[in-house]
């Protein structure tokens, strides 16, 4: 019976994707499920000039020499940052236009998708671990041929996909959010898009619904409210529901075992709607933790057990 | 596609390029966090309520207590400011003290303090309630049956019960609600305290004495000089008198158990939200807590001083002493006015109307009705966060569907908080547990200081990673020094609270063994709930040891 490990959000953390993939033999695990937002929000720019590079990380600004920057970009990758070797004049470059800067955005987040799929085959090719990844909607849609490509990862997005006799369908579309990113849609589109997977799940109780965004109203969807410039509101303690009410019709109508989501990093939790458990492990990629659910699923009993973990 | 977005740390050139991507939202209000750090220290509740008992330190220089209990709370501050910066999206002592401690250790420390002591704030919050609105309010308006009502132990558990049902309105409506009732309440209650300021600071001490004496004959039948009867029925008390100049230091650090049930909380809203542009940041969190607690000393030291002023200290300090001892000390001799010495209501009197002083305790009620709602909300999120983590059954987590009610959280802070309001009601002999409720949640501040001292060498990969990574003194991490001497702090009142030779603060392990069992036995039902949940998790297949095991990242 399959144990999966779910952990989503990882926003271009490299310590927690070498902890994703590690996590298979640290809990036992057969299926890794990484639940989308792979990729990094921040370029950290490694200015060379005379021979040194000039960077600012946590506010302080420091210099490290030729030989030893290569540590400092890994140091960067660990913290979900992109590194970027640049001259003063590309620098100046970057600064002045947007598409220089989108454009640069999206390879350095290409290459990352590409280093974490050959880590993923270095670590875990020929072990029998199934991993599947559904990008996020702070994804580009690139990401999903760089993922079509890798060896030892399955990509999710708008598929079925059997796993020792449960059904799971995913997506990492979103309903919209004040951010505008790459994949949200209003909520009757998003509507569309799962039925016309959840439909063709033969049985309910074997089926796993694998949907970045949250269901509404859920305690998985609790986010800081924010106003109109994106500034907290109460000194952030004020919660609103932000999760998608297409993926909470969704869950209503065809009670799946199981849900997992995201999205929102700060709501932690598990909760049941009818008979399905609906879980999202929250995301601290920046400190480094990964935050996880580990789910037992047995044809018989349904859930067998499920915990939250911090690893 | 979505816009790409530059951001800068320095005038001079760009050292960060930010994408849009969902989350990225800018710095809360510095106001807003300072507001909530602010009604935490609350001056008026907490504070009038606090310095009500420093009588029992009479030679204790007030001014230099509150002076000193910032300056070393300010330690307090920075640890949990730079706590935050290490570990934001987490923060909250459950969560850092099981992180760096241990989950076992975390449990037990935390839901004692967090969950099992706020049981007994309800009874405390009524009792505020009770002397600062419920009592002077009838008075006021001529209702003494009602205020009497409130001091008998049905009206003390009727008021417990009042807390208990606002409490829980405020968790169903929400914070977003509640945030904006509390700028309400800030702004007039800042008002309020305006009228109350500028009335102590524009009448005489003999302007004071007549007021008082008028009311006194008024309100309470009182005949003759009540100021003077008041500082003689706290002598025949066994009061010797407080002289406001007096400067010793010994005196000064006895002060300092007692400030603390209103000083010790600016970090009470140490857990934020949201992921700031840029980077982690500790300035967010410090200068919010920094100046709650900073404004309030100052507005306290105001204070004070115009009651030195106006009221005049030593009557002050017997007035409060004639009231404590008639209700905790046998034998001694009930004081002319017959109701707890609320300052807000000895302003009022200084105007001769009984509208104006009902509508000045109303609007100084809201300092009450702006700050206890937010009682149970530490609770319910590390009742949450243990659930989450299995140790609580998964229903301690469920919120209603419709209204987002967190019923099973709120069912195991409401049932047991109405047990504990009614032994606090009708069993006088367990009062020293409620005094103690200060000092468990100062054991709880001290676990999690622990944590940030050892944090550098335990969780060296969160500190290596942090922004504070580098702040040294002589080459020893800035967070272990702060976290020493806030420790040192926090000890030295928790020595003094357990075993004060005179036993000044009604709780030390001698004096009063009630107590000491009920902390005890919180905290054993805090471990036999881990050892029993470590159990059953067991035979279910799951193992809570492993909650915050380390995946190796190599």
């Amino acid at each position: 019976m399959p144990k999966i490990f779910f952990a989503t959000d990882l926003h271009g953390s490299e310590t927690c994707w070498r902890k994703f993939l590690n996590a298979a033999r640290f809990y036992d695990c057969d299926v890794l499920i990484c639940g989308g937002d792979m990729t990094g929000k921040a370029i950290i720019p490694l200015v060379e000039e005379d021979g040194h590079f000039t960077y600012t990380l946590s506010a302080d600004q420091q210099q490290v020499s030729a030989a030893g920057v290569g540590e400092v970009e890994a140091h960067i990758r660990r913290k979900g940052y992109y590194p970027l070797r640049v001259t003063p004049e590309r620098l100046a470059e970057l600064d002045e236009s947007s598409q220089v800067r989108a454009d640069t955005f999206r390879q350095v987040m290409l290459d990352g998708v590409q280093r974490w799929m050959d880590l993923a085959d270095e670590k875990l090719a020929g072990t029998g671990v199934r991993i599947f990844v559904c990008p996020g909607n702070d994804d580009e849609f690139e990401v999903d041929d760089v993922i079509r490509r890798a060896k030892s990862v399955e990509l999710g997005e708008g598929r079925l996909v059997d796993i020792d006799g449960f059904t799971m369908i995913s997506s990492g579309w979103s309903n919209p959010t004040p951010w505008n990113t790459h994949r949200e849609e209003s909520e009757e589109k998003l509507a569309e898009r799962i039925d016309a997977m959840a439909s063709q799940v033969k049985d309910p109780r074997t089926a796993v619904f694998n949907l970045h965004c949250p269901p509404y109203r859920s305690g998985l969807d609790e986010a800081p409210a924010i106003d109109a410039d994106l500034k907290l509101m109460h000194g952030g303690r004020a919660l609103r529901p932000v999760g998608s009410k297409a993926v909470r019709d969704a869950i209503d109508r065809y009670q799946p075992l199981l849900s997992l989501h995201g999205h929102i990093h700060e709501s932690k939790g598990a909760v049941t709607l009818g008979k399905t458990l609906c879980i999202n492990p929250g995301s601290a990629y920046e400190e480094g933790m990964l935050m996880a659910a580990i789910i037992g699923l047995d044809t018989k009993k349904g859930i067998k057990s499920y915990q939250l973990v911090n690893g | 596609m979505a816009e790409t977005t530059m951001g800068s740390a320095g005038p001079a050139r760009p050292s960060l390029f930010l994408r849009n991507a969902t989350g990225l939202v800018k710095a809360w209000s510095t106001f807003d966090a300072f507001v909530y750090s602010f009604w935490s220290v609350n001056l008026i509740t907490l504070g009038l309520y606090g310095m009500s008992f420093v009588y029992t330190v009479p030679d204790g220089q007030l001014l230099a207590g509150i002076l000193l209990f910032g300056v070393l709370t300010t330690f307090l501050v920075i640890t949990y400011a730079m706590l935050v910066s290490v570990m934001p999206r987490t923060g909250g002592d459950y969560a850092w003290q099981s992180r760096v401690l241990g989950g076992g250790l975390g449990f037990v420390l935390s839901i004692t303090g967090w969950w099992f002591t706020l049981f007994l704030w309800a009874p405390i919050y009524a009792n505020i309630l009770v002397v600062q609105f419920f009592s002077p309010l009838a008075y006021t308006l001529g209702s003494s049956g009602v205020a009497t009502f409130f001091t008998s132990p049905n009206g003390i558990f009727v008021s417990c019960l009042i807390v208990l049902a606002f409490v829980s309105v405020v968790v169903t409506m929400g914070m977003e609600t509640y945030a904006r009732i509390q700028k309400i309440c800030f702004w007039i209650g800042l008002g309020g305290l305006v009228v109350v300021c500028g009335l102590l600071l524009f009448a005489s001490q003999s302007d004071f004495q007549s007021a008082y004496n008028r009311e006194a004959a008024s309100l309470f039948g009182a005949s003759g000089n009540a100021y003077q009867a008041t500082i003689d029925a706290a002598a025949k008390g066994g009061f010797a008198g407080s002289d406001f100049g007096h400067f010793a230091f010994g005196p000064i650090l006895l002060l300092l158990p007692w400030l603390a049930f209103y000083l010790l909380w600016p970090n009470w809203g140490a857990t934020l939200y949201g992921e700031v542009r840029g980077a982690k940041d500790i300035r967010k969190p410090f200068w919010s807590m920094f100046w709650g607690l900073w404004v309030t000393v100052a507005l306290v030291a105001l204070v004070v001083l115009l009651i030195v002023k106006t009221i005049g200290w030593n009557f002050y300090q017997a007035a409060n002493a004639a009231y404590w001892n008639s209700i905790f000390v046998a034998g001694s001799p009930a004081p002319p006015v017959p109701i707890w010495p609320y300052p807000v209501m000895f302003a009022g009197w200084l105007i001769d109307n009984s509208f104006f002083q009902a509508v000045l305790i109303i609007v100084m009620g809201l300092w009450f009705f702006g700050w206890a709602g937010t009682l149970f909300l530490s609770s319910t999120r590390v009742i949450f966060a243990a659930a989450f983590d299995r140790v609580l059954p998964s229903w301690a987590a469920n919120i209603s569907a419709k209204r987002r009610v967190p019923y099973g959280s709120l069912i195991l802070m409401i049932v047991p908080s109405i047990v504990i309001s009614a032994i606090y009601a009708y069993k006088p002999s367990f009062t020293s547990v409620f005094l103690d409720a200060t000092a468990v949640l100062a054991l709880t501040f001290f676990a999690t200081v622990v944590a940030a001292i050892i944090l550098p060498w335990r969780r060296k990969d969160l500190y290596d990673a942090s922004p504070i990574a580098s702040w040294k003194v002589a080459g020893v991490p800035a967070i272990t020094v702060v976290g020493v001497i806030t420790g040192l702090f926090l000890l030295f009142m928790l020595y003094e609270w357990s075993f004060n030779a005179a036993d000044l603060y009604g709780t030390t392990f001698q004096a009063t063994p009630n107590s000491v069992y009920y902390f005890l036995a919180t905290y054993i039902v805090a471990v036999v709930i881990y050892v029993a949940a470590r159990i059953i998790r067991k035979n279910q297949g799951i193992d809570l040891a492993r909650i915050h095991h380390e995946i190796p990242v190599e």
